[in-house]
C-alpha cells in the first residue's frame, strides 16, 4: 500500500450547527494525511496490535467464565468457546478486510456509517460506546470478584462483599489514570499480556497432562453433553462477551502501522490466539472437577482449578493473574470507548467538544469520564451475566452490520473501495457471519435482549434528534 | 554554488519550541525540511488532538516558514500528530531524504564552525553538508578528529585531507580551513570540550549501540552540553523497515 485515496464526501451539521470534520485525503503506511501537510502517524506496530486484542479478550473469558459456563453447559462447554471464536472469526475476516480499505480511528463504527450510512452508522457507534461500557463493567465486576478472593485467601474476613466497592474502585482509579496520562499504557498493555501468555500455557500444559492421567490420576470421564444440547448456544451467547477484544482493534486503525497487512493479522491472531486458550482453559478446568463442582465456585473458579493441581502456589499464580487480566480488558475498554466517542464526535455525532483533549496531559478527559462515569453505575448493579449479555449483543449487530456493510460495499463496489486484503469465500463467508452474530442474539436471556433493543432505541432517537441532517455514507 | 543539502528542523510546534535567532540565518543556504510535530499520549487519538490544535500549529509554523524563506532558505513543511516524537523525526528523514538534522538553539553569527570527523564512513555526506550550509559564507572550519588506538599519523592525515579536499572540490575556500588532532581523550567528552569555543558543530550519527542505549546517542549528548546549534548528519539511508 503505497497511498491510497480516500474518497468519502461527509455533509450536512447537527443540532449545535457543527460539521463532520474533514476526511483525510489519502492514508499510507505510516500516515493519514490531511490537506497535503497534515499528518496523523501510525505509531502501533503488530506486536501492539495482538497485545490489544489478546490483551482485552483472555481476560474477561478464562478468568471469569470457567465457572459461570460450566454450571450452564457441562463438559460441552468448550463446545459454546469453540462456537463463540468461529463466530468471532467469521468476523473478524470481514472487519480485517473493510479495515484495510478503511484504515481510520473508530472501527466498525466507521466501516457502518461509511458503508451504509448514518442512521446504521450512529447506532452502531453510539451502541459501541456503550457496549464498551457494559464490557468494561463486567470486567471490572470480574476483578472485584479476584480481588475478593485476594482477601480470603489472605484470611482476611469480610462482614460484607467488597466485590462491587472493589470494581467501583478500580473503574475510578483507571479512569483517573487515563486522564492523568500515564505515559507508557500501551508497553504495560503488551508486558502484562505477555506475562499472562506466560504464566497460563504453563498451567493449560500441566492441567491438559494431567487431565489424560499422565500423574497418575485421570479425570473422571463425564458425559459430554451433560446438560443437552440448547444449554451449549446459550452459553455460547454469554461467553462471547470472551471475544470482543478483535474489534476493539479496529477501534485503533488510524493508528497501526501498514494497517494493511498488520490489521487482519492482528485481529485474527488475536481471536485464534484466545479460541485455543479459551478451549483447552475450559477442558482442564471442567475434566479437573466436573462440571457440577466448578459451577459452584462460581467467577473465581479458575483458582480452585489451579489450588486442585498446584496447591497454594497455583492459586496464588492464578489469583495474579486474574487480577492482571481483567485490569487489562477493563484498561482497554474504557480506552477503546473513548476512542468511539472521538470517532463519533469527529463526524458530528456527538458535541465535538466530548472529544475535546486536556491542555495539561493531553488526554480526552471528557470522552474518558463519559466512558468511566456510566461504567461506575454499571458497575454498582453487579450482574455479571447481564452485563457481559448486553455487551454481547450491542457489539453483536455490529458484526452483523459490518459483515453487511462488506457485502453492500463489494456489490456496489464505489472507487474508493480498494482493500488490500479481500475475504475468502465472498458472499457465503460475510453472509454467514452475519446470520451467526444475528443469530446468536437469539439464545440471549430475554432480559439482556430487552435492554440492548432499548439501548439501540435510545441512539436512534439520538440521531433524528441531534444529527439527523448529517451524511456520512460514501459515494457508492 | 553546490546543491542545497536538505536539512530537517523539527519543533515541537506547541510546546513552546521556536525557531531560535539565527537559526534562519544559519541555514539560509539550505533546503529546510520545517517538521512540526506535536506528541500525545497513548490515551488520545492523534486526530483528536489535530482537531483542536491543527489551527493553531498551521498559524506558527507559516510564521517559521516565512522566517526561513526570507533568511534564503528553500522551505517544505509538515505538520505530524504523534504518539512517538522520535518516530515521526526518522520518517520524516527517510521520507524527504534528510542529509542532516539540527537540533535547533539560538545563535549569532556564525563565524567558526566545528567539524567532528570520526572515520571515513560517511565523509562524503559529512563534506556535502558542510560545503552547502557553509561555503558560500564565510566561515572558518575546523577539521576535529580523536585518535583511536590503532590508528597511525598517516591515516589521520589521509582522512583529513580527504575531507579538506573534498570540500574543496564542493567549492569551498581551502584557506578557511583548519584540522586538529587530539588524543588520549575519550572522543565525546573531547567533542564537547573544543566544540565550546565554536559557534556551531557538525558531526555524524553512531549507530546505536549498548553504550548509547543507556546515556543516549553522542549526538544528543553534545547537544544538550553544547548551546549553539549542532548539525547531525545522517547515514546513507538502508532502506529496510522494521515490522
Amino acid at each position: 500500500m503505497d497511498k491510497q485515496p480516500v474518497d468519502v464526501e461527509t455533509a450536512g451539521q447537527n443540532v449545535a450547527g457543527e460539521e463532520p470534520a474533514a476526511e483525510p485525503e489519502a492514508v499510507t503506511d505510516d500516515t493519514t494525511v490531511h490537506d497535503d501537510d497534515v499528518e496523523l502517524e501510525r505509531t502501533i506496530g503488530l506486536v501492539g496490535g495482538l497485545a490489544i486484542g489478546i490483551g482485552t479478550m483472555i481476560g474477561a473469558g478464562i478468568f471469569v467464565f470457567p465457572g459461570l459456563a460450566a454450571s450452564n453447559a457441562g463438559l460441552a462447554a468448550t463446545v459454546s468457546f469453540g462456537i463463540g471464536g468461529l463466530i468471532a472469526l467469521l468476523v473478524a475476516l470481514p472487519t480485517s478486510e473493510l479495515a484495510t480499505a478503511m484504515p481510520r480511528s473508530g472501527g466498525g463504527y466507521y466501516f457502518i456509517s461509511r458503508g451504509m450510512g448514518t442512521a446504521y452508522g450512529a447506532i452502531v457507534g453510539l451502541g459501541l460506546w456503550l457496549g464498551l461500557m457494559f464490557a468494561s463493567a463486567f470486567y471490572l465486576v470480574g476483578l472485584g470478584h479476584y480481588a475478593s478472593a485476594v482477601f480470603a485467601e489472605l484470611g482476611v474476613g469480610l462482614p460484607f462483599s467488597p466485590v462491587i466497592g472493589i470494581g467501583l474502585l478500580f473503574g475510578a482509579a483507571l479512569t483517573a489514570l487515563s486522564i492523568g496520562g500515564t505515559e507508557n499504557t500501551a508497553k504495560l498493555q503488551n508486558i502484562v499480556v505477555g506475562i499472562l501468555l506466560v504464566v497460563l500455557t504453563g498451567f493449560l500444559s500441566y492441567g491438559v497432562l494431567d487431565a489424560f492421567g499422565v500423574f497418575g490420576r485421570a479425570s473422571a470421564p463425564e458425559h459430554f453433553f451433560s446438560r443437552g444440547y440448547f444449554p451449549v448456544l446459550t452459553t455460547a451467547a454469554l461467553v462471547f462477551t470472551s471475544y470482543l477484544g478483535f474489534a476493539q482493534v479496529a477501534t485503533v486503525a488510524g493508528e497501526i502501522k501498514r494497517p494493511g497487512r498488520n490489521l487482519p493479522l492482528a485481529m485474527v491472531g488475536s481471536v485464534l490466539v484466545v479460541t485455543v486458550f479459551y478451549v483447552v482453559t475450559i477442558f482442564v478446568a471442567t475434566s479437573a472437577f466436573g462440571a457440577d463442582r466448578l459451577g459452584q465456585f462460581g467467577e473465581t473458579a479458575m483458582v480452585e482449578v489451579a489450588r486442585e493441581f498446584l496447591g497454594l502456589p497455583g492459586a496464588v499464580a492464578i489469583l495474579g493473574a486474574g487480577l492482571l487480566a481483567t485490569f487489562s480488558s477493563a484498561n482497554a475498554s474504557i480506552l477503546s470507548a473513548s476512542r468511539a466517542v472521538y470517532a463519533l464526535s469527529r463526524d458530528a455525532l456527538l458535541p465535538r467538544k466530548a472529544s475535546e483533549v486536556n491542555l495539561r496531559y493531553g488526554t480526552p478527559h471528557v470522552a474518558l469520564l463519559a466512558a468511566g462515569g456510566p461504567i461506575l453505575a454499571l458497575v454498582a448493579t453487579g450482574q455479571v451475566e447481564l452485563l457481559a449479555e448486553v455487551a454481547s449483543f450491542l457489539h453483536l449487530i455490529m458484526y452483523g452490520l459490518m459483515c453487511v456493510a462488506l457485502i453492500v460495499l463489494r456489490r456496489r463496489n464505489p472507487e474508493w473501495y480498494s482493500p488490500s486484503y479481500r475475504v475468502p469465500g465472498y458472499p457465503v463467508l460475510p453472509g454467514v457471519g452475519a446470520l451467526a452474530s444475528f443469530g446468536l442474539i437469539a439464545f440471549m436471556q430475554p432480559a439482556s435482549i430487552a435492554i440492548g433493543i432499548v439501548v439501540m432505541a435510545v441512539t436512534y432517537l439520538w440521531y433524528r434528534y441531534y444529527a439527523g441532517d448529517v451524511k456520512l455514507k460514501g459515494d457508492i | 554554488m553546490t546543491d542545497r543539502p536538505s536539512i530537517l528542523v523539527p519543533i515541537r510546534v506547541l510546546e513552546g519550541e521556536s525557531v531560535p535567532e539565527g537559526v534562519p540565518g544559519l541555514l539560509a543556504n539550505a533546503h529546510v525540511v520545517l517538521l512540526g510535530y506535536h506528541v500525545v499520549p497513548e490515551q488520545t487519538a492523534p486526530g483528536q488532538a489535530q482537531m483542536q490544535f491543527e489551527e493553531r500549529a498551521t498559524a506558527r509554523l507559516d510564521e517559521y516558514e516565512a522566517i526561513f524563506e526570507e533568511a534564503g532558505a528553500i522551505v517544505e513543511r509538515r505538520l505530524v500528530f504523534t504518539h512517538d516524537g522520535q518516530k515521526t523525526i526518522d520518517r520524516t528523514i527517510h521520507e524527504h531524504d534528510c542529509m542532516a538534522v539540527l537540533v535547533p538553539n539560538a545563535t549569532g553569527a556564525v563565524d567558526d564552525v566545528f567539524v567532528a570527523v570520526r572515520g571515513t564512513v560517511g565523509i562524503d555526506r559529512l563534506a556535502r553538508v558542510v560545503a552547502g550550509v557553509f561555503g558560500a559564507m564565510d566561515t572558518s572550519i575546523t577539521l576535529y578528529h580523536v585518535v583511536e588506538t590503532e590508528e597511525t599519523d598517516e591515516d589521520i592525515e589521509t582522512l583529513l585531507d580527504g575531507v579538506a579536499d573534498r570540500l574543496g572540490e564542493l567549492g569551498v575556500d581551502e584557506s578557511k580551513i583548519e584540522t586538529r588532532v587530539e588524543r588520549d581523550l575519550r572522543p565525546l567528552e573531547a567533542i564537547v570540550d573544543a566544540s565550546e569555543a565554536f559557534d556551531a558543530v557538525v558531526m555524524g550519527e553512531t549507530d546505536p549501540s549498548l553504550v548509547t542505549y543507556v546515556f543516549g546517542m553522542p549526538a544528543d549528548q553534545v547537544a544538550d552540553r553544547f548551546l549553539g546549534p549542532v548539525l547531525v548528519v545522517q547515514h546513507e539511508l538502508a532502506n529496510e523497515r522494521d515490522e
